[in-house]
Order: structure tokens, then sequence, then C-alpha cells
């Protein structure tokens, strides 16, 4: 049975391994401090690392040439980013970036490649995130053809809010732009709605979620469905 | 859906089951059933289970997205540079989208119980080659996910029908497509005024000529010009997943 680690935030991913695989992958794993708007890595470079967030959240970006980025999925303590590497791949699609500053555990590419070679467990928990990360990708997709930027800027705020166990952080207009994949104006203005329906409050970058219930109710349902996922998937 | 044996079909016309191994190709043939796939044939509900793994050779499939009002759109295709059922091996419980015959033609089908066995296989040590390609294609699937996500946000109807009649040719042998604006309507999730606009546009630049139910394309390369740069991302990483395996084979 999984046991409880001693550090303040886990990753649950790696909770989900058994004791003795996690002592194993613990050598090579590092503690590292992941601050807002930094790059892990983006599309068509060498992924170097492997990162498991602990409190830290991470937004995997779609790039488009002549547009905003598009923010495809959202990471945190319940996965891992690098997942081309596992499936045999050294880079990405998509950009990843650090949307809440924090702790993740690292491990360099070529560690982690021998150690999941290796271990039928923990490719177990790494296929079956994999699987969580296509319905991510999916419910992005569908939301972006049909639903409007408040209920998608709402469904964000409380995919935020789930991983990083709070209702207030910082995001900022130009951040939640490439999020959204609208410019600025397009921001304010949904930020405005939601706020005038005191969902949230919204102040030089600082959001606090006022009314979670309400909130939920605002959002596309896409946000229902990839919370019901993970739950199932956790079960 | 019939089972048919026939000269005209083979494994090799799909492109991840020609560059099997051979001990796996020994293994897998006798229970890659050929099954010819009808325009529409729902192959799996949203959030239902697959009995079996499909490897196209001249079917299209599509994976849709099915909204809560009834109205859907495509999350990406599998022809025959892939299969269906990722989800199946990689472990997940059910897939959100609903699986559709998108062009009739036929398929191989293999038990999911036979995939998982094949999958799993090699155990903890990850170096079956059929294992490696099954993932890569998983990466090139995920690809096309995610530039869906960014096309239906940003780019114009014309070019995303661009797009979606290119990454459709790349699967057929010839330059005809049999489908109508109003399936292709659907694919897109658009109106179809729309996408009788957009290929209004396309014929009069003498790219496609299109009769009710059939488009020709006559200026692929027009028709990549038009195209947002979605079509070479999804393009580029299915060429990618191959060029690796041809490498190693020495092709």
């Amino acid at each position: 049975m999984p046991v409880a680690y001693q550090e303040p935030a886990a990753n649950s991913l790696l909770v989900a391994l058994p004791r003795k695989d996690y002592q194993l992958l613990h050598d090579c794993l590092e503690p590292v401090m992941l601050t807002f708007g930094e790059v892990l890595y983006r599309p068509g470079e060498p992924i170097r690392h492997v990162y498991f967030p602990t409190d830290s959240l991470v937004s995997l970006l779609a790039l488009a040439e002549g547009h905003q980025a598009l923010g495809v999925s959202l990471v945190g303590h319940e996965g891992m980013l690098g997942i081309p590497l596992a499936l045999g791949v050294s880079d990405s699609p998509v950009c990843a970036m650090v949307q809440g500053s924090g702790m993740a555990l690292r491990m360099s590419s070529a560690h982690f490649q021998n150690e999941f070679q290796q271990n039928a467990l923990l490719q177990r928990e790494v296929h079956r995130y994999t699987c969580e990360l296509m319905a991510q990708l999916t419910q992005s997709a569908a939301c972006n053809r049909f639903h409007r930027v408040e209920a998608r800027l709402a469904r964000w705020l409380l995919m935020t809010r789930d991983r990083v166990r709070s209702n207030q952080f910082h995001l900022t207009q130009d951040f939640l732009g490439n999020m959204l994949g609208v410019r600025r104006v397009g921001v304010t203005r949904a930020a405005v709605d939601l706020r005038q329906r005191k969902l949230i409050s919204y102040n030089r970058g600082e959001i606090s979620i006022l009314d979670g219930a309400g909130l939920e109710a605002a959002a596309c349902h896409c946000y229902r469905i990839v919370r019901g996922m993970h739950v199932v998937a956790r079960a | 859906m019939l089972a048919i044996m026939s000269a005209r079909h083979s494994l090799g016309q799909n492109h991840l089951l020609a560059v099997l191994p051979e001990q796996v190709l020994e293994r897998l043939s006798p229970h890659l059933e050929l099954v010819s796939m009808p325009l529409g044939e729902v192959l799996c509900e949203s959030s239902g289970q697959l009995h079996y793994v499909y490897f196209p050779t001249t079917a299209i499939l599509s994976l849709h997205y099915v909204m809560e009002d009834g109205a859907s759109a495509e999350i990406a295709g599998v022809g025959n540079e892939g299969v269906l059922g990722v989800s199946l091996f990689m472990g997940g419980n059910t897939t959100p989208c609903q699986t559709t015959v998108q062009t009739a033609g036929y398929g191989y089908r293999l038990k999911a119980r036979l995939m998982m066995e094949e999958f799993n296989r090699t155990g903890g040590r990850r170096s079956g080659a059929f294992n490696n390609l099954l993932l890569r294609y998983t990466q090139a699937l995920m690809a096309q996910m995610s530039q869906t996500a960014v096309c239906n946000r940003h780019h114009s109807v014309e070019q995303q029908l661009c797009r979606w009649l290119l990454l459709t040719l790349d699967r057929l042998p010839s330059n005809e497509l049999t489908i109508t604006q109003e399936l292709i309507a659907g694919m897109l999730g658009v109106r179809r005024e729309g996408i009788m606009e957009a290929a209004g546009h396309l014929q009069r630049a003498g790219l496609i000529s299109y009769r009710r139910g059939h488009i020709t394309v006559l200026d692929r390369l027009g028709l990549e010009k038009r195209a947002c740069e979605c079509y070479r991302v999804v393009r580029n990483e299915f060429h990618r997943l191959l060029s690796d395996v041809q490498s190693r084979k020495g092709i």
C-alpha cells in the first residue's frame, strides 16, 4: 500500500507507487523551485528534465504563428511534465510554462528513461496519466470550438484552484491571455464579467474565488468532465 | 460488420502493421481480422469500452467529441497511419470521444485482450519494437489533439478546411474524397454555410472541384499554401513516428 510521505506537499503520481519503487527513484529526484513564467521546454527543443510538481502548477501551451498561445492542459501535483519522453519522443509540440510558482521534483531525461524502462509500475502510472492528459487535450479542442471566453476563463480558474489547493492565486492578464488564446482586451472583458457576477475578485494579478459554486455554474461543463475523469482514474 | 478474407487486402496497408517485427507478426496475424467499415458506423460510443483495437487500411475513422447539446466536432482522425484504441493499451478506462467511420473502407481488428497481452508482453523491459511504435503513435495522436485545439481557436474556416482535406488526402490512395459538405461541417463543428463558402473559394481558386458528395483535389500544393501550419505540424509528427522505425529497419 502506498505510504503517506513526509513532504508537506506530494506528487500523487509518485505517491501511487509502492514505497520500494519510490525509494529507487528518490535518489534521482531533485527538489527544485519553479517560478511563474519559467519555460520548462519549448516545441522542437529536446526535453532535458521531467518534472513532478508538488505545489507548483505548469501550463501546456499550443503555439500558432501570429496568434496568442493557447493553454491546452494544466499539470499540477497529479501529473508529470515530459510525457513525450515516456512515449519515446525527444521533444514536444507544445510549450511547458510555469503558471504557479512552487516546488517540483526533477529528474534528468537520461535518468528518467533509464528508470522508466525498468519499472513496470512507473510505466503503468505514467501511461494512465497520459490518458488523463489526452482527455484534457480532447476537452480543450472541443471547448475552443464551442465555448465562450467567460466560461473558459471560469473553467481555467477552477482547474487552477483544484491544483494549487487554494482560492487565492496570482495570474497576470498576459498569462491569462495565453491560457485563453485571446488578447488582453478579451481577458479584461471576461474577468470583469465574472467580477460583476461576484464570482471572483481580481486586482493587480491577484485572483480570489469568492463563490466556488457560482463559478462552477459559470464554467463550461468541460470543467466537470475533466475533474470527473481524474477522480475516476484515482479510484 | 462483415469479416472478409480477400487477396486485395494486406496488413501492410496499415503503416503500423507494416513494420511489425517478424515474431510479433507471426503471433498476431492469425488474430488480425479484416473487417469492412461502412460510412457512419459507430465503433465506440463516448465513454464506451472498446472490445477491439482497429488498424484502418482504407477506412478513415473520426474521433468526435459530442457536447451536452448534441453539437460535435472532430478531435482527431485515424487512418492507415495509426490505430484506434490508444486509451485501451495505455490503461485509461474509457475515452471521452465517440468514434465513427468517416470514410468507408476496410481495416484490421484485434481483440482487446490480445492487444493488451502483446503490449504487456515485454513486462518491465520495454524493448519491444511494437510497443515503442504504439507509444510513439500515442504522441502523434496527442499532437493532433493539441493542434486541433489551437486551430479551433485561431484559424479561419477556410484554413481548417484545407488542413482537414490534406490530412484526409494523406490517408487515401487517390485525390478523390467521397464526402458531403454537410459531413465536413460536422467534422469541423461549423455551420454548413461556412463550409460551402470556404469550399466555394477553393473551387474558384482552382484548388478543388466539388460535385455532390465528391471532392477532387486539383492542386495539392495550393491547398498546402492556404492551410494553417497545423497541417504541417501534424504531418511532421506522423513522418517522425515512422521514419525512426524505417531508419532502424534500413528502409
